[in-house]
């Protein structure tokens, strides 16, 4: 089921959001692509206990890194997060449906109102 | 939409049916009728529970088929404003059977993320049909903390709306 999943995976951004660490690397990455070891030096904190953080912003799709660099640098991927700020909106497809059964069900129940205003 | 509702971080959907305004009135406030449309596809509702006056319980549950068995949700909420047949205003969260309304937490979602919605259904006769905006809206928990944090998840937002745009 698409929406189950969809709200499976906002579950997980916001789960992901729900940490002022997180979301001071997010804050730092909106200005631009960044090492671990720069997204490091603000924190009182090991690189592992950064890595880690970084892992889980990746995982919910707020972070991207790069491939093929040693470095590896961190990237801000703005669709979830756009998403996220917007979340009433990934509702839209849920009542678009609901109201598409509440259409056929109003047809079924009244063929008669359908044939006069056909008229 | 850009407006005061995108603030309150609503989604606003208007349709037209071709049916009466008491009828389409019904569709929300009759379990029978409710029992049949609210539900996707692939879902039934087999309980649904409107006591319909202000303050009045909203109760239901949805079970979808799923490869392990059939899975059952339910939601509660109340109904908080009922101006037949035009306007009508409820809230919903997801609850366990006993109505009792799952907290954040439970959800795995941060304190104060909205989990309680707020749904909003204005009916108009328009040429013999009815004009419907429906308007879902997420309701924040009133802690400074949540406040604070939809603040600064909007200063960030906006942030990347203007790196967009360059």
């Amino acid at each position: 089921m698409a929406t189950a999943t969809d709200e499976a995976k906002l579950t997980e951004t916001f789960a992901a959001l729900a940490n002022s660490t997180r979301r001071a690397i997010l804050a730092r990455l909106a200005k631009g692509a960044a090492t671990v070891n720069e997204l490091a030096e603000p924190f009182d904190m090991t690189l592992p206990a950064i890595s880690k953080h970084i892992k889980v912003l990746e995982q919910a799709g707020l972070v991207v890194r790069a491939r093929r660099a040693q470095y590896r640098p961190c990237a801000l991927d703005a669709a979830r997060l756009q998403d996220v700020s917007s979340w009433a909106e990934q509702y839209r497809p849920v009542w678009e449906s609901r109201f598409a059964r509440l259409d056929d069900y109003l047809a079924r129940l009244q063929p008669q109102g359908n044939d006069r205003s056909a008229r | 939409m850009t407006d005061s509702n995108s603030a309150e971080n609503a989604v606003v959907i208007e349709r037209s049916f071709r049916a009466p305004m008491d009828l389409v009135w019904q569709m929300w406030t009759d379990p029978e009728h409710f029992k049949e449309w609210y539900g996707p596809d692939n879902a039934t509702i087999p309980v649904a529970e409107l006591d319909l006056r202000v303050g009045g319980l909203r109760r239901f549950c949805m079970e979808v088929q799923t490869p392990n068995g059939p899975m059952r949700m339910w939601f509660t909420g109340e109904f908080r404003e009922i101006a037949e047949p035009a306007r009508l205003v409820y809230t919903e969260s997801m609850s366990d059977e006993q109505g009792n309304a799952m907290t954040p937490a439970d959800m795995g979602m941060p304190q104060g993320h909205g989990v309680t919605t707020e749904v909003r259904v204005e009916l108009e006769n328009v040429g013999g049909r009815t004009k419907m905006v429906m308007t879902h809206v997420g309701i924040a928990a009133e802690s400074p903390g949540a406040a604070g944090w939809a603040m600064a998840l909007d200063k960030l937002a906006a942030r990347l709306d203007a790196q967009a745009v360059r």
